[in-house]
């Protein structure tokens, strides 16, 4: 075999016994360095120890916004006798999990979907950066969902049909001022003895922000 | 001592490594004060280059208050939204109850805004002075990279006391990061543990904070420093002349490292040292309201060094408004026109410019004066970066000066755009003449 070899011309490459074994335990380390990096696989979050979802309330419960109408009753259901005026509207929160905002509008001048007992709610996260949104807070004179963080405006009278990055078509209230790429999804809602609800099938909608 | 000495290097064999970094020491920056120019005044003389010992001073600095604090500090922000968690807790006890604790936290904190201020100037200083020729490229790519971490350092510590600034400036840079095109969801999965904020993700910027970044950061910036000891500073302008890679020159500004040099250094330090005790002893901000998820604060607004970005984004959203620009919702099945997206895409790219000044520019001359279009860009960063930082404030410098908020938008939008190239443009026209005329006299 190695006369064989040695007679062949010297300009062939040849690889020799230490050759063969240094290149053989380099691809072994590399290999090896190589697989530990799946490890990182580790810094993905874990389903956790979350547990099942039991039935939760989909009854809107007012919001901690300072200094808003509604304040004293943080943490309370909200109801439909407090939206006594058009123009009123609170941060409210849903399922424990969302920011939304529920609104009494005139239903005169809604385009594009139609009032629960003249109510309408949207989620509440910006679609920007995802601020949470607030009613009439910052702009008291403007019937904007307006975004602090970076002057992101929706309106709530202009319903349009908008599509999420994964392709799924919803109904939301356009942007009409700042940087928010799409619409801010409506929540449509039912009222449950006086009480205001969000009854939407389709959660993935919402969850948006994370 | 001599005898330890002697039994140390017995042992490790130092000496040669010593007699090596005493003859490289004498190189690391420039000093009037020698046999020649026997000038008083010498660390006035190239103040500059002892901007990059101040960074170094408030980082070991920040080294020791920081690890003072992680004895009283804990991670943990188990908790309803609006309720005090247990690490917002440990850093009120830090505040009231740790016997010098405030004053501890107080450095830290100042110590972290003076330390990204001295990192800027050093970092726009090298930047007009072109020290990053042929031999120099990596000093300057790992200064680059530590400038990152520096922020990175900032971004980490802010969120810690889990209040509402830090929480939602956090929420913002998340989002920011889940947006970068194609792989921002798995970079946040992988770097926070989730793409909203939980309470692994305060655990993990904790480990980020205290324990990765602090090696990564030894490792480049030592390697920065070791550098600049191997290879001397690049030499003032005023001695300046091309030569080959690797070449330094003993000239007449070099004295000797001690005392000429070391004692600037430490003068520096310690005036860097008084200021910082002041601040952290009479200004230190308390954390605010406890992290609520649900509700999103007033004037919300990121660290005074990061507020150009978060203007950046303001400021595209309103130029599309301006002009009536509706971007696509998605293009390539990203949306890459969106506000945000084009809004780090901008930051990227000034990032990589700055990265990657010595490929871009490889010519012979270093002198600022001689560069007019160079320095003038120079200049109008430092414009763009200004007003940027004005339009992140346009909420409250509307209501402040009680301006409606459409019209401060149009003043400070045009203002980004208009102030940055009147005031780079006669950088440009003036010292264009002033290198023809230059090169004119030396021909």
């Amino acid at each position: 075999m190695t006369e064989k070899a040695a007679g062949k011309p010297k300009s062939r490459r040849r690889i020799d016994r230490r050759q063969f074994v240094q290149t053989l335990v380099s691809l072994g380390i590399a290999g090896t360095v190589l697989s530990f990096l799946s490890l990182l696989m580790s810094l993905l979050p874990s389903a956790g120890a979350g547990g099942e979802e039991g039935e939760v309330d989909n009854v809107f419960k007012y919001g901690p916004e300072k200094g808003a109408w509604y304040s004293d009753r943080s943490g309370t259901d909200v109801k439909l006798e407090d939206f006594d005026q058009v123009g009123k509207g609170a941060g409210v929160l849903w399922r424990g999990k969302y920011s939304a905002i529920v609104i009494r509008v005139d239903e005169s001048k809604l385009r594009g979907a139609t009032a629960t007992s003249g109510l309408v709610a949207f989620a509440a996260f910006c679609t920007h950066l995802c601020c949470i949104s607030t009613w009439h807070l910052d702009r008291p004179n403007e019937d904007v969902l307006f975004c602090r963080c970076h002057d992101g405006a929706f309106d709530p009278y202009n319903i349009i049909k908008d599509t999420m990055l994964n392709g799924t078509e919803y109904l939301g209230a356009q942007v009409i001022a700042g940087p928010p790429p799409r619409a801010a999804p409506i929540i449509p809602i039912e009222i449950q003895d006086g009480k205001v609800a969000g009854v939407a099938k389709d959660l993935g909608l919402y969850d948006y922000c994370g | 001592m001599k005898r330890l000495y002697e039994w140390i290097d017995g042992r490790f064999n130092i000496s040669p490594l010593i007699a090596e970094g005493q003859r490289s020491i004498n190189f690391a920056l420039p000093s009037t004060y020698t046999r020649q120019n026997k000038s008083k005044i010498f660390w006035l003389t190239y103040p500059y280059y002892y901007v990059g010992s101040i960074v170094a001073f408030l980082a070991i600095l920040q080294g020791i208050t920081g690890l003072l604090l992680a004895f009283n500090y804990v991670p943990s922000a188990v908790g309803d939204p609006g309720t005090p968690t247990e690490a917002y807790l440990s850093v009120e006890n830090i505040m009231k109850f740790v016997p010098l604790g405030a004053l501890i936290r107080g450095i830290h904190q100042w110590g972290a805004n003076l330390l990204v201020a001295a990192l800027a100037i050093h970092a726009f200083w090298a930047f007009f002075r072109s020290p990053y020729r042929v031999g120099r490229e990596l000093s300057w790519l790992l200064g680059a990279v530590s400038l990152g971490l520096a922020l990175a350092y900032s971004f980490s510590g802010y969120l810690l006391p889990w209040d509402q600034l830090g929480y939602w400036a956090a929420t913002i840079s998340v989002q920011i990061m889940r947006s970068i095109p194609v792989v921002g969801d798995l970079i946040a999965q992988l770097l926070l543990g989730g793409t909203t904020l939980s309470p692994v993700t305060l655990v993990r910027m904790y480990y980020y904070h205290v324990s990765l970044l602090p090696v990564v950061a030894i490792i480049l910036v030592g390697a920065h420093i070791l550098l600049v000891l191997l290879q001397g500073v690049s030499e003032p302008e005023e001695v300046w002349k091309p030569r080959k890679a690797g070449q330094r020159q003993a000239g007449p500004l070099f004295g000797l490292f001690l005392p000429q040099q070391i004692i600037p250094v430490l003068i520096l330090s310690l005036v860097t040292l008084g200021i910082v005790l002041l601040l952290g002893a009479f200004a230190v901000q308390v954390p605010g309201d406890p992290a609520n998820k649900f509700l999103t604060p007033q004037f919300i607004a990121p660290e005074w060094y990061f507020l150009w970005a978060y203007g950046l984004l303001k400021w595209v959203g309103w130029l599309y408004e301006v002009v009536h620009f509706v971007p696509p919702a998605t293009v390539f099945g990203i949306d890459l026109l969106s506000a945000k997206v084009v809004g780090i895409l901008i930051a990227a790219a000034m990032f990589l410019v700055l990265v990657l000044m010595p490929v871009i520019d490889r010519g012979d001359e270093v002198r600022a004066l001689r560069r007019p279009l160079k320095t003038a860009v120079g200049v109008w960063a430092i414009g763009l970066l200004s007003t940027l930082t004005l339009y992140a404030l346009n909420e409250i410098l509307s209501s402040y000066l009680s301006i409606p908020i459409g019209s401060m938008n149009l003043a400070l939008g045009s203002i980004v755009v208009i102030v940055p190239v009147v005031v780079a443009a006669p950088f440009f026209v003036i010292l264009r003449r002033h290198a023809v005329k230059g090169s004119t006299k030396e021909a």
